[in-house]
């Protein structure tokens, strides 16, 4: 009871600060700043008509590797943690329904996975969602099946592959142009074309394999330490 | 108020809604997984909110075509997607980390768990 109660005060607290703070607030019609700048010059820079990845993967590619490090610490830390708990003996079955869906739609899955992944820089997605796809599709077969997953050594290499391969990537820009990441060691090409705007497909291409690769395994660990003890 | 107007307090309105039903659902849940689903909600609510600081109305998304003449600002769409990515890591590990906790106190009431009691 106590804890509804004070619950809910925080939160009416929070909510009246957040509604104060915006009370002199007007709807803005013009882009400012970095957007603008990003906006007017995105498509010459980088070639790449999805401003939103121009801005993921060329203009804060340093960010991104961060990012990759972080999702990257974070698995390893879900993998290090679930080996404490011991496997599980027989995982829950799956119903029929999973069992039969899990049979026919892992290749579509994947497909449409690879799809967003190379038509990051001309449509909505990109390494990131692509590759969360691809592992929904691994993700499917696994809960489909009725079996322990075994060893996820091939994942692991796939990961440390695209891992390699992003920062070498990174580190080409800097020999040949002296700038880490910099996009346009590639031709940036005719804006619109699926080979165009430099190395940012290959980037995503790299990232995709990273995300994907990276979330099997977390989904494969999940899955070895569940069902019965 | 024209509709776009209406529709850019709305989503404000929307996120805000998240963030405050993830914070409430943290403070008041018992249960492990529960509390991870309210701040998982929490922080979908702050990927709105930092979305919606980018939204510009009667404009369209940031894909350059020769029919595009205004687009919204691409700037928060990425950090978000940054954000979305940090979100899910943070998601799985707190589910692991609330697994252990649970199969150590044999139960997944956080009331259960003296290991974090301080």
């Amino acid at each position: 009871m106590i804890r509804t109660i004070v619950g809910l005060v925080i939160v009416l607290a929070l909510s009246a600060i957040v509604i104060s703070s915006v009370s002199d607030y007007s709807v803005p019609s013009e882009l400012i700043g970095a957007g603008l700048n990003y906006t007017e010059q995105g498509v010459d820079d980088t070639g790449s008509v999805n401003l939103v990845t121009a801005v993921v993967v060329a203009y804060r590619g340093l960010d991104t590797l961060g990012e990759v490090v972080v999702l990257f610490s974070a698995s390893t830390a879900v993998v290090l943690i679930l080996t404490l708990i011991p496997i599980g003996a027989n995982p829950t079955p799956p119903s029929s329904i999973v069992a039969f869906t899990a049979g026919i739609l892992p290749g579509a899955i994947v497909l449409f996975g690879i799809y967003v992944i190379t038509h990051g820089h001309l449509s909505p997605g990109g390494g990131f969602p692509g590759g969360a796809v691809v592992a929904s599709a691994f993700l499917l077969v696994m809960l489909g099946s009725n079996t322990i997953p075994g060893k996820t050594k091939f994942l692991t290499s796939i990961e440390s592959l695209a891992g390699l391969t992003f920062g070498l990537l990174g580190f080409w820009g800097m020999l040949t142009l002296g700038q880490f990441l910099n996009n346009l060691v590639l031709p940036a090409g005719s804006p619109g074309r699926i080979l165009s705007a430099g190395i940012i497909p290959l980037i995503s291409l790299a990232i995709g394999a990273k995300v994907a690769s990276e979330l099997s395994g977390v989904f494969a660990s999940y899955r070895k330490a569940g069902g019965e003890e | 108020m024209t509709a776009e107007t209406m529709f850019y307090w709305s989503l404000a309105a929307t996120a805000l809604g998240l963030v405050v039903i993830g914070i409430w659902g943290v403070l008041t849940r018992k249960n492990i997984l529960r509390i991870a689903l309210a701040f998982t909600l929490a922080d979908t609510g702050v990927n709105l909110i930092l979305v919606w600081s980018g939204f510009l109305p009667n404009r369209a998304a940031p894909i350059i075509d020769s029919s595009v003449t205004t687009v919204v600002d691409p700037l928060p769409q990425a950090l978000v997607l940054t954000s979305i990515v940090i979100g899910v890591a943070v998601a799985a590990l707190f589910v692991v980390v609330g697994v252990l906790a649970s199969r150590k106190s044999g139960s997944a009431d956080v009331r259960r768990m003296k290991e974090l009691r301080w």
